[in-house]
């Protein structure tokens, strides 16, 4: 579970006491539903988190996203503690799925021949994942970490959460260059990542390797890529005959879900990344079936159903536990993120055609950060633990990196879009 | 302000203007990325030049001043080879047709420019409305007062230039039943349609005088009439085709043109007369709504006959013309397209092929684009 190098005694509360008085009249009726199904104590926060997100966009214009995730966040063991991490472990599979669908839509949205039309983009995607890895290794290095751990949370903080970045286009609707290029950068800085990670022994150099492991290293990532990419392109196929046989408007969202069950699934148990799949399956799809592929937002309403619990529970899973210890840690891996980053899309922006201002909108927007690391820790998503001699502390700092930017993350991503370079509009107010 | 004097230049001389349609490469939809485009295409290579229009899924290209078929062609090739690349860059498609089949017009946004947002607070929705396509050709004339007797002249051939260029049968997402639905949105606007009968510069002048008096014209540009003189380059400007689907059929609408105008410069076979514009409307109307199987009402002898065998008669008129001009491949293309139809009835076409309309609109980018 996230946070393995849990404090020997618990931190002092960071709230005054008559919130404690509050949290401990619910804590009560909480604990009793809880005894009586764990299920439920999630359901009640969703709930919750409904309402608070509701309220939070009619009153502040803030992204729903952004309600969801505080809501898990204030209920998470970080704040009040109303429910513990273990509790969302019957939602796993749900949640698995919700991400596995935002991840099929961003491969239907994804034009791979605009890598070819325009080589400063693939090169600047490829330099950001890079120059923000390498930036992070740097400044953790500088202020103390071991270098091996270093390297395992400099892999993770290369990638953009691809689920934020999804989710947030999908409530905004944003049109233009820079939500464009969003959902290509963050999906190739997480393929990126994920290789990274795979090749983290080799890359860390934890202990000597010999010419035969690392070259089965090599070949396991290669393979893993490899078969992902393959399983990929049959779903892919699959959705397309499929698609023909049965064309009518109303079973195609169903359809897709399927597809996006069995192909999480299967990659799963075979020992495959997940997210390469799924991606690769919606680029399939899209260019297969061209303007016959209509994808729903979330794929209906069940995706958007399960996506709500699946923001709500990346913010059950926020800590900030040793936070007064690791602070320069955590703030390096921020900055030095957002530098990178930043370097590597100012860099390539002239050539390939983007002005400073989307440049800068760019830089912001990437910044949300990926759950990978809360995966890899947490067990979920069919990574078993990839990180055995990886320092406690320096995990622990990267998750509450994670934390940060992810309970911002909307805000990272949608301000930019809608202030900097006017790609998404404001939401007609709701008259009621 | 006073109208200008007419600059002299040198007689059919040919310019083409182009207004384009930028297009999202997921849905092909209209999408606002002018900006984009332009700093991309900022060092291009040729004479020809490209500018913004009025809504920013609009783009606009001109080319220099030409005088043959070839280089005309030539140059629209060039121009269209660079801004596919450019496009594709940029990540969008760019595509011909006088309407989107399907954007909606309260969806498009204004260019921010003096001029645009001028229009835009004058007109209100007609200038988001206005997001049309259209080629406009330039051809030169000597003085004012051949400008305005070759504008009258042409007038009675005006069917002809809708009915070969007609691209538009789509606007949002249903097919209107006419071959131009775009020319409908350009006579919403109160100053189109055609110019007064006056056949001297000085006379023409005394009614822009009024007009400008009563504030309701502040230049040339206010009028958005079929044919216009322009008198700072020293052209008359037709403006009622629809961007063709393909930049070989723009050249070839351009010197068929050139060469009628030739033909009625040279042998002169009728003088124009305010009694022509007494059929006006109606031979406009039949090659909107019917393209190429229109027909047209003879302003002098009272025929009727079909707009496709007026064509005909037409070119093989012109064809002398056309022959010392060099520009008989473009009178082939245009014989050609009165058999295969115009580019609204390859529209059609494609659409019982492949029902999306987003399929379609992206086979129109593909047959625009190299």
């Amino acid at each position: 579970m996230p946070g393995a190098s849990a404090a020997a005694h618990p931190e002092p509360p960071l709230y005054p006491q008559i919130v404690d008085w509050f949290v401990t009249l619910l804590r009560a009726p909480l604990a009793g539903l809880r005894g009586a199904d764990p299920v439920l104590g999630l359901a009640v926060v969703v709930l919750a988190a409904l309402v608070l997100a509701s309220l939070l966009h009619r009153r502040l214009r803030l992204p729903r996203l952004l309600g969801y995730l505080l809501v898990g966040a204030i209920a998470s063991p970080a704040a009040l503690g109303l429910l513990q991490r273990t509790d969302i472990d019957p939602w796993k599979p749900l949640i698995d799925l919700a991400v596995a669908a935002l991840v099929f839509e961003l491969g239907t949205r994804l034009r791979p021949r605009w890598l070819l039309d325009n080589r400063w983009l693939a090169a600047s995607s490829a330099l950001e994942a890079i120059a923000a890895g390498v930036a992070v290794w740097l400044a953790l290095v500088a202020l103390g970490a071991p270098k091996a751990s270093a390297a395992a949370a400099a892999a993770c903080a290369a990638a953009t959460s691809p689920v934020i970045t999804m989710a947030t286009f999908l409530e905004a609707r944003p049109r233009g260059q820079v939500a464009e290029r969003l959902l290509m950068l963050s999906a190739i800085n997480c393929v990126l990542a994920i290789l990274a990670i795979k090749l983290w022994p080799v890359l860390a150099h934890t202990r000597v390797l010999s010419a035969p492991e690392s070259l089965t290293l090599l070949a396991n990532a290669g393979a893993v890529i490899f078969g992902s990419l393959l399983l990929g392109l049959a779903c892919g196929v699959l959705l397309d005959r499929l698609g023909r046989l049965h064309d009518e408007a109303a079973t195609m969202p169903v359809l897709q879900l399927a597809l996006v069950i069995v192909a999480a699934l299967l990659a799963t148990a075979w020992g495959l990344s997940p997210f390469v799949a799924l991606l690769v399956a919606g680029m399939t799809a899209r260019s297969r079936m061209r303007h016959r592929l209509t994808v729903q937002p979330y794929l209906g309403s069940a995706g958007a159903a399960l996506t709500v619990m699946l923001f709500v529970s990346f913010g059950l899973l926020s800590t900030v536990e040793d936070w007064r210890a690791l602070w320069p840690w955590v703030l390096a891996i921020v900055l030095a993120r957002l530098i990178g980053k930043g370097a590597a899309i100012f860099a390539t922006a002239r050539p390939s055609g983007l002005s400073w201002r989307q440049a800068a909108a760019l830089t912001l927007a990437l910044q949300p950060m990926s759950s990978l690391s809360v995966m890899l820790v947490a067990d979920s998503f069919g990574w078993r633990t990839q990180l055995p001699g990886a320092e406690p502390a320096v995990i622990q700092a990267l998750l509450i990196a994670t934390t940060l930017m992810q309970l911002s993350g909307p805000l990272w991503t949608l301000w930019p879009l809608k202030r900097l370079v006017g790609e998404a509009v404001d939401d007609e107010p709701h008259e009621r | 302000m006073a109208l200008e004097t007419f600059t002299a230049s040198q007689p059919l001389t040919l310019g083409v203007e182009l207004e384009l349609q930028l297009l999202d490469t997921h849905d092909f939809d209209l999408t606002p990325r002018a900006e984009d485009l332009l700093r991309e295409l900022t060092n291009h290579s040729g004479e020809w030049d490209v500018k913004p229009e009025i809504t920013r899924s609009m783009i606009e290209i001109g080319t220099s001043i030409q005088r043959a078929f070839t280089p005309l062609r030539d140059e629209l090739r060039d121009l269209r080879s660079q801004m596919s690349r450019a496009a594709r860059k940029v990540n969008i498609a760019i595509s011909g047709g006088g309407t989107h089949p399907y954007q909606h017009w309260s969806e498009q946004r204004i260019f921010p420019t003096e001029r645009f947002r001028y229009i835009s607070e004058l007109y209100g929705y007609l200038a988001k409305q206005f997001t049309v396509f259209g080629q406009h050709v330039h051809v030169g004339v000597p003085n004012g007062d051949e400008a305005l007797w070759l504008l009258h002249a042409l007038s009675r051939y005006v069917p002809h230039f809708i009915a070969l260029a007609a691209s538009s049968p789509y606007v949002q997402g249903v097919d209107t039943g006419f071959h131009s639905a775009r020319l409908n949105s350009v006579f919403a606007f109160p100053l189109s349609g055609r110019a007064p009968f006056v056949l001297t510069w000085e006379g023409f002048g005394q009614f822009f005088d009024k007009m400008t008096s009563t504030g309701v014209v502040q230049s040339m540009k206010d009028f958005y009439w079929d044919i216009r003189p322009k008198p700072e380059y020293g052209t008359i400007e037709l403006r009622v085709c629809d961007t063709p689907l393909q930049v070989d059929k723009a050249a070839a609408l351009a010197c068929y043109l050139q060469s009628l105008c030739r033909y009625l410069r040279e042998e002169r076979p009728f003088e124009p007369a305010e009694d022509d514009y007494l059929v006006y409307t109606f031979n406009r109307f039949q090659a909107c709504r019917f393209g190429l199987d229109g027909e047209i009402v003879d302003p002098k002898s009272k025929q009727r006959s079909k707009l496709r065998d007026d064509i005909i008669r037409t070119l093989a008129r012109i064809e002398p013309h056309a022959l010392d001009l060099q520009g008989l491949d473009a009178c082939n293309l245009i014989r050609e397209s009165l058999t295969d139809g115009n580019d609204a009835t390859w529209l059609r076409r494609q659409r019982r092929e492949h029902p999306p309309m987003a399929a379609l609109v992206e086979a129109a980018a593909a047959r625009w684009m190299t």
